[in-house]
């Protein structure tokens, strides 16, 4: 089984005299996990300890299967980090300022030059990138930013808040994008967001902080997949009936409220089965949803812990 | 193929040495520094007085030009003094170079947030001061520790042998002093240039520094009957050191050229920590 890409053991951060992180365990294997929390949940202070910004005051995290207190420099040349702030020279064109981060990464020169333009054209400032920073858009600034922290090629790319301040173009582009380097399956991407949809529409992981501690970790394939098996159902007719004829079927039925009934397919039982079996009871079904338990509302409910 | 035409695919080439990957950012801060046209000429100006000094080196010995004035070669002595003399000149130039360069080196990233972008990188914040630092190095190198070997060796080879063996001081001396220079100008401009984003201001401070504590100096020598203001002025300091290391007269001088050194030492300590405690990535990430 290969390492994990995030490891953290009882992973502890003090800033001052507070302590920001308390005791993080996590094992995260998938390519795209999402990070989210409210404002001082620690997120920022993670990222920024997964760097080696910060030293772990006790416990230990591992990016890739490298201590963050002991192989920083190692850790350092497999990611790539898109920061939430501006981070860029203005008076600096795009394709110098790519060039450079490559080769500070350790790309010599002509290959760094050559990966700029391809990373350029990749997030789609191809037409711009000889132009310089400070007259680029909000979009355009932060393509350059992902286009420096891709540039040389990392394992793991660390974006925090990439939509942050796009319009709904510029942002549909950035998830697109993300989407894409996702589907390429050569790096793993953590991303921090304040925006849950961001997260949905791009990761199968997501972990929740509260106040420095995980208060959820969901994968959310997973949940997606169980959220199917949940149906809830409004009927007409004699409903106790139905739900009895459902629960031979050996799925776990409960009538809520009179003419609304909640069931969880059991494997092998499929819709058509429940149609089938309203007809032959002569049960009109008024309503059939999947329960649609959003990442929000799993959100919600982690925050009310 | 053209390269509008290629995807995105990861690097897995050759990477190049970490030992000299500073270098990588010496060289584009040395490109920004050049797009100043004004910099540019300054920095070419600063070489002047090199030049017209190995003229004089050079008619210094030069016996038919010197006997069509009615003089003798060696006119001028050239010694620890003449040296100690052209390197305070070039050492002024370097402080005005300083404070014009230095400003433009480090306060950009922090105003932009680009330190994330250096750092989050196998590139450390020593390898940052170094890369950065080395720019102001080579400038001032360029035009003091350079020139003064140059003409040292123009010297040596006019006089022969004997005069080099007897004057070896002067390159060691014109060594350690550009060194100790070198060390004060580029911590001094990467401090004020690090807490001052506003360049003029910086820039300012850089020469104020010097100047400031000249004066203050003098005050508090004045007020209080003391010799304790020279410890203010580095200017001084530097002077005492040089004085010793060219092996020229001392004058009444209450400070000897290893505290001198040591005081100078200090500061450079000091302003190494004023850069260290503003060269932070998360604060500049706010």
């Amino acid at each position: 089984m290969t390492a994990p890409v995030i490891e953290l053991d009882n992973l502890r951060v003090r800033i001052g005299k507070r302590e920001i992180l308390r005791g993080l365990n996590l094992e995260l294997r998938s390519s795209t996990v999402g990070l989210l929390g409210p404002n001082g949940a620690g997120k920022s202070t993670l990222i920024n300890t997964l760097l080696g910004f910060w030293k772990p005051l006790s416990g230990t995290a591992r990016v890739l299967g490298f201590d963050v207190r002991t192989d920083t420099r190692r850790i350092r040349e497999l990611i790539g980090f898109m920061p939430e702030s501006d981070c860029f020279i203005a008076n600096m064109s795009a394709i110098t300022f790519v060039r450079m981060a490559a080769e500070l990464s350790g790309l010599p020169p002509d290959a760094a030059l050559e990966r700029a333009h391809e990373s350029l054209f990749y997030v789609g400032l191809g037409e711009a990138r000889y132009r310089k920073l400070g007259a680029f858009s909000l979009g355009m600034k932060q393509m350059a930013k992902l286009a420096q922290a891709i540039v040389h090629g990392p394992r793991l790319v660390i974006l925090d808040e990439p939509t942050n301040g796009l319009d709904p173009e510029a942002r549909i582009r950035m998830i697109r994008l993300i989407q894409e380097m996702r589907a390429l399956g050569t790096m793993n991407i953590l991303i921090c967001s304040h925006l849950l949809r961001d997260i949905e529409e791009t990761c199968e992981e997501a972990v929740i902080l509260k106040a420095g501690v995980v208060v959820h970790h969901a994968n959310l394939e997973e949940e997606r997949a169980s959220n199917r098996r949940f149906v809830e159902i409004e009927t007409e007719g004699d409903d106790g009936t139905f739900a009895a004829a459902i629960e031979r079927l050996g799925c776990a039925c409960a009538v809520t409220t009179p003419g609304r009934i909640k069931t969880v397919l059991t494997e092998g039982i499929e819709i058509r089965d429940i149609y089938r079996l309203a007809a032959d009871r002569d049960v009109q079904l008024r309503r059939l949803n999947y329960r649609r338990d959003s990442l929000e509302d799993i959100f919600l409910k982690a925050m009310e812990k | 193929m053209a390269v509008y035409k290629r995807t995105y695919r990861a690097y897995s080439g050759p990477t190049t040495n970490p030992l000299w990957r500073f270098l990588v950012l010496q060289r584009y801060a040395m490109k920004g520094i050049f797009r100043s046209r004004m910099l540019f000429i300054g920095y070419l100006a600063c070489f002047i007085g090199p030049v017209l000094a190995a003229c004089v080196l050079y008619l210094n010995q030069n016996a038919g030009i010197l006997a069509q004035i009615g003089q003798k070669p060696g006119i001028i002595s050239i010694n620890g003094t003449w040296f100690m003399n052209f390197l305070t000149f070039q050492g002024v130039l370097a402080g005005l170079l300083t404070a014009f360069a230095g400003p433009s080196l480090v306060a950009p990233d922090l105003t932009n947030g680009a330190l994330s972008v250096y750092l989050s990188r196998p590139f450390s914040r020593a390898e940052y001061i170094l890369g950065k630092g080395s720019v102001l190095g080579a400038l001032i190198g360029s035009i003091t520790l350079v020139p003064a070997l140059v003409l040292f060796l123009i010297q040596a080879s006019l006089m022969g042998m004997s005069w080099f063996e007897d004057n070896i001081f002067i390159a060691g001396g014109s060594f350690a002093v550009c060194a100790l220079m070198m060390a004060l100008f580029i911590l001094l401009g990467l401090a004020m240039s690090s807490w001052v984003r506003w360049r003029i201001v910086a820039g300012a401070l850089i020469l104020g520094v010097f100047a400031a504590g000249k004066a203050f100096g003098a005050v508090l020598n004045a007020a209080m009957s003391t010799d304790i203001g020279h410890y203010l002025d580095l200017q001084h300091l530097l002077g005492v050191v040089a004085t010793s290391l060219f092996q020229n007269p001392v004058p009444d001088e209450s400070i000897s050229a290893l505290t001198a050194s040591l005081v100078l030492v200090l500061v450079c300590g000091l302003l190494l920590l004023l850069i260290n405690r503003k060269l932070r990535v998360c604060e500049a990430a706010g």
